[in-house]
């Protein structure tokens, strides 16, 4: 009882955090802020569902947990790495923007590199 | 206008010729007489759980034999091709990837190669084999690639284990000409106990040689496209 209870749990929370990535992928402005709504979204909300999955089957919960490590270890750098790519290659930021600071971390990165 | 009318027409034509000729077919009644045999003697006859490897490696395995001849073909075409236009240069990437792709890929990597030898070990077993395994790896060297801008493949290797691995298939498929049943690509092994790692005969040994050809042949063409489209990029 109290595994479904924490199966299902993780498994809506999951499901909740889809939604809002793909809520915020339609509602963002640019780029960035897009990527950075879907990217969050998924890692977690994949997770969260993979974990309820294997909550709830307790056979698949190794092949689960082992899924979820590995969303857990390249989504983020997939996501990081377009990013990255995307503000090398100059994809306008939003009018609105307020603060920009990957330009200073670029440019220290930049300057490290050249070393 | 009249384009769009014209083009709606033909669009029109296309769709309910294929709607007829796909009404013509009974859905999901009687079997058809081949897919019904393979059904139901199957499993006797090759020994695989997976009935999709039994017809492509037994039943149609020298069509799979042609398969492998127009993918090695295809390599060396793109090979051909891109060498004719100029010399291999150096790569020169614009923007070095950073540190995290750089760690991440290196943890991923082997994961990576386990995964897609996992695929075309059990290609009897579970549904994949050597084609789709081969590919999985290819996409392990991709991501060496993409991360380390001096990574290079040396294509000495790559040739020598894709021309053991075709060499392993029709040796293979030339022993069964010797067998009492003369037949080329005769299962001539045990089948062993169903459902389990030996088992199949000469299944799984096939698929293991498909899985290291189309493995290195991708990465031949990986390896040949990025090079060149690096060099393109780096000229400008």
């Amino acid at each position: 009882m109290l595994r479904e209870i924490l199966g299902y749990f993780f498994l809506y929370f999951g499901a909740a955090f889809l939604f809002l990535g793909s809520y915020g992928l339609v509602r963002f402005p640019d780029l960035y802020t897009r990527m950075q709504a879907s990217t969050k979204s998924t890692t977690l909300g994949a997770f969260s569902s993979v974990i309820g999955v294997g909550i709830l089957h307790p056979d698949w919960f190794i092949k689960c947990i082992s899924v979820a490590i590995f969303i857990l270890l390249t989504a983020p750098i997939g996501s990081s790495a377009l990013m990255r790519a995307a503000y090398k290659t100059g994809v306008p930021l939003d009018e609105r923007t307020v603060v920009d600071e990957a330009k200073d971390f670029f440019a220290e990165d930049e300057k490290e590199e050249a070393k | 206008m009249i384009r769009k009318v014209v083009y709606s027409i033909f669009l029109a034509i296309i769709v309910l010729s294929l709607v007829l000729f796909f009404a013509a077919f009974p859905f999901g009644k009687n079997k058809m007489t081949v897919g019904k045999y393979y059904i139901d003697h199957g499993v006797q006859q090759t020994g695989a759980a997976n009935i999709v490897t039994s017809v492509v490696l037994d039943y149609r395995g020298f069509d799979t034999l042609g398969e492998v001849s127009v993918l090695f073909a295809a390599a060396a075409g793109v090979g051909v091709l891109l060498h004719m236009i100029g010399e291999r240069r150096e790569r020169k990437v614009k923007v070095p990837p950073n540190f995290v792709v750089r760690v991440g890929s290196r943890i991923v990597f082997p994961f990576i190669l386990l995964f897609g030898v996992y695929i075309f070990v059990h290609g009897h077993l579970t549904p994949g084999g050597g084609f789709q395994g081969g590919s999985i790896i290819a996409s392990g060297f991709l991501l060496l690639y993409l991360a380390y801008p001096n990574y290079k493949l040396k294509r000495g290797g790559l040739a020598a284990i894709e021309g053991l691995a075709g060499l392993t298939f029709v040796t293979l498929g030339l022993y069964g000409l010797l067998t009492p049943k003369v037949s080329f690509l005769y299962n001539f092994l045990p089948m062993g106990v169903f459902n389990t790692l030996v088992s199949a005969g000469i299944l799984p040994i096939i698929y293991v040689a498909i899985g290291f050809k189309v493995a290195s042949e991708f990465a031949g063409i990986i390896d040949d496209m990025i090079c060149d489209v690096m060099c393109r990029g780096g000229e400008k």
